[in-house]
Formats: structure tokens, C-alpha cells, sequence
């Protein structure tokens, strides 16, 4: 007699838990659906567990030693990098993968073009979140950097603890586009 | 000299470099990006560090030999060295540059010419210290031993 009052009660909670179940599935139409507002479409994160892991940067410096640096740290924060050594190459490399990087991360003070510059042509051609970099502190040129669209705007020397962050810019960025 | 001798003596000298100056907490960066997969990775570092701050150091020299005296210029070469060095925790050397800026701007020769002296002696010094260092580290590696991980209390 017990045995066959617990089999029905076991099987009433299935019972009951297979309801809940559909009940939250129609509350929530969104597993494999595609029906979720996610706002990328090409990008290589699109929720997969390993995000940041991947987020794609080009990094702009035209100090080898810097260069090398950050390099190294991207690398160990395990985004996939891609490395210029003067603003008129990572310009034309953009322009010609678009659609195939995250997030810019530019040194300012470069001969030729400048991380200004650079910046400028980003926010006007692309929709890519820019990071300027540089030993100048100095607050009226950070304003500037700001002011015309950076995202941030790190002091040398960056650690690789603030690098670990920049995924943020990236989600950020695309969560205001979707609005 | 044994392993241990030689691992001792190399935290002893790296743990100097730090106390007087010459090295600050973003060589520690450096050193922490080294791995197996990367094991040279700090001499590669530094290397390109010495190849890239003898040219500066040559193209201010130059610069700052001239009649007119381009501050731009200088000014320019100076703010790189600047990044560098920070990068790679040469801090006197970062902290020469610093101070050569200020005189770029006031655009005074005759203190922008001790300031590239300060900036070389600071160079040269650090230069031979991290030699040293890395010299040591690779006596260790060669009598078959590891390089300790240097832990600093500040």
C-alpha cells in the first residue's frame, strides 16, 4: 500500500513539474528561437560562453616596445589581436575587414596620422568603439580624445587588468545601438 | 656556484633594482606575461626597449644639436621614450623624461641639454642593470634550474 501511494505521488510531481515547465516555456519563448533581442548580427561573441574570449582589437602604436607590450597582453586576455604600427595601415585595414573587429585601441601621439585623427575617421566611417592611449596625461588633451568620441582614454603604462575590461565598451556600444 | 646560490643571488639583485628606483611595479607586469609558451618573452621585451631607445636617444641628440632648435621635435621623441620606458617599468628613466617635457615646453636649450645627460645616464644604468639581471637568469636556466617569481611587500 505505501509503495503504491508513493509511485502516484512521485508521478502527481512529474505531473505537476511537466506543467511548470510548459508554463515557463510559453512565458518565455526564447530558447533557440532566435526571438531574443540581441543586437549584433555579425559579431563574433553573440552570446557564446567564452565571451570576452575572442572580442577581436586592433591595436595602434608606432613604439615597437609598446606595441610588442600590448600585443602580449591582449593576447593573454584571450582576444584574437591584430597589431599596426601607423594609423594610415590600421585605416585602410578597417575599412577594407569591416564587420570584422570589435574594438580599436589607438596610441594618440603618432608622426603621420595621429590617434586624433584616426578616431575621427572611425566614428565618422564605422561604428566601432576607439580606446586612445597614451604617456600624456595632460587633461585638456584627454578632453579632447573624449570629446571626440573615445570611448576611454588610458595612461601609460596600462596594465593588463584594465585590458581585461574593455569587453564592456564593446557590449555597451552595441546595447546603445539596439535602443 | 650552485643553483640555489645563484636563484638567491638573483632575487637579491632584482629585489635591489626595485628598491632604488630603477625598476617599478610594471616590470612585474612583464614578467607575469612570461609562459611557456613565451619563455623569452621579457629579453625580447627589453631588447626591443634598448634597440628603440638608442635611436631616440640618438635623434635627440641630433635634434638638439642644431641651430634652430625644433622643441616640437624633441618634444615628440621625448614623449616616446616616455611611454616606453613606463611600459616596461624603467621608472628613473621615465621620471628623466617627465622632467626634459617641462623644459621642451619652455623651450630652454640650455636645460633640455642636462635633462638628455640625465635621461642617457638614467638609460645606461638600467640598461646595465637589467643585463645583469638577465644574465643571471640565464646562468639559472642553464645549470637546469627555475626562475623564481619575485614577490615585493609595497
Amino acid at each position: 500500500m505505501l509503495i503504491i501511494q508513493t509511485k502516484s505521488l512521485f508521478l502527481f510531481h512529474l505531473y505537476i513539474s511537466q506543467l511548470w515547465l510548459l508554463f515557463f516555456n510559453t512565458m518565455n519563448p526564447s530558447n533557440g528561437n532566435g526571438s531574443m533581442s540581441t543586437a549584433s548580427s555579425s559579431g563574433a561573441w553573440d552570446g557564446r560562453d567564452q565571451f570576452p574570449a575572442g572580442l577581436r582589437v586592433l591595436v595602434v602604436d608606432d613604439d615597437p616596445t609598446c606595441l610588442m607590450i600590448f600585443e602580449k597582453m591582449l593576447k593573454a586576455c584571450l582576444y584574437q589581436v591584430t597589431k599596426c604600427n601607423k594609423a594610415e595601415t590600421a585605416l585602410s585595414v578597417l575599412r577594407e575587414h569591416k564587420n570584422e573587429f570589435d574594438i580599436v585601441i589607438s596610441d594618440v601621439h603618432m608622426p603621420d596620422m595621429d590617434g586624433f585623427e584616426l578616431l575621427k575617421h572611425i566614428t565618422s566611417e564605422m561604428d566601432l568603439p576607439v580606446i586612445l592611449i597614451s604617456a600624456d596625461a595632460r587633461k585638456q588633451v584627454v578632453m579632447e580624445g573624449v570629446t571626440y568620441g573615445a570611448c576611454d582614454y588610458l595612461i601609460k603604462p596600462v596594465r593588463i587588468e584594465t585590458l581585461k575590461n574593455i569587453w564592456q565598451h564593446v557590449v555597451r556600444k552595441k546595447a546603445r545601438n539596439t535602443v | 656556484m650552485e643553483v640555489g646560490q645563484m636563484q638567491r643571488r638573483l632575487v637579491d639583485y632584482t629585489k635591489s633594482l626595485f628598491m632604488e628606483g630603477f625598476l617599478d611595479a610594471q616590470f612585474l607586469q612583464l614578467q607575469q606575461l612570461q609562459d611557456e609558451s613565451n619563455p623569452d618573452f621579457v629579453v625580447e621585451v627589453v631588447s626591443l626597449f634598448f634597440d628603440d631607445s638608442e635611436k631616440l636617444l640618438n635623434d635627440l641628440t641630433m635634434a638638439l644639436d642644431q641651430p634652430n632648435v625644433d622643441f616640437k621635435k624633441v618634444d615628440a621623441h621625448v614623449h616616446q621614450l616616455k611611454g616606453s620606458s613606463s611600459s616596461i617599468g624603467a621608472q628613473r628613466v621615465k621620471n628623466a623624461c617627465i622632467a626634459f617635457r617641462s623644459f621642451c615646453e619652455e623651450q630652454n636649450i640650455d636645460a633640455t641639454l642636462r635633462c638628455l645627460q640625465q635621461v642617457k645616464q638614467e638609460y645606461y644604468l638600467v640598461k646595465n642593470k637589467l643585463e645583469t639581471m638577465l644574465r643571471l637568469e640565464q646562468q639559472i636556466v642553464a645549470a637546469g634550474g627555475s626562475i623564481p617569481m619575485i614577490e615585493l611587500g609595497f
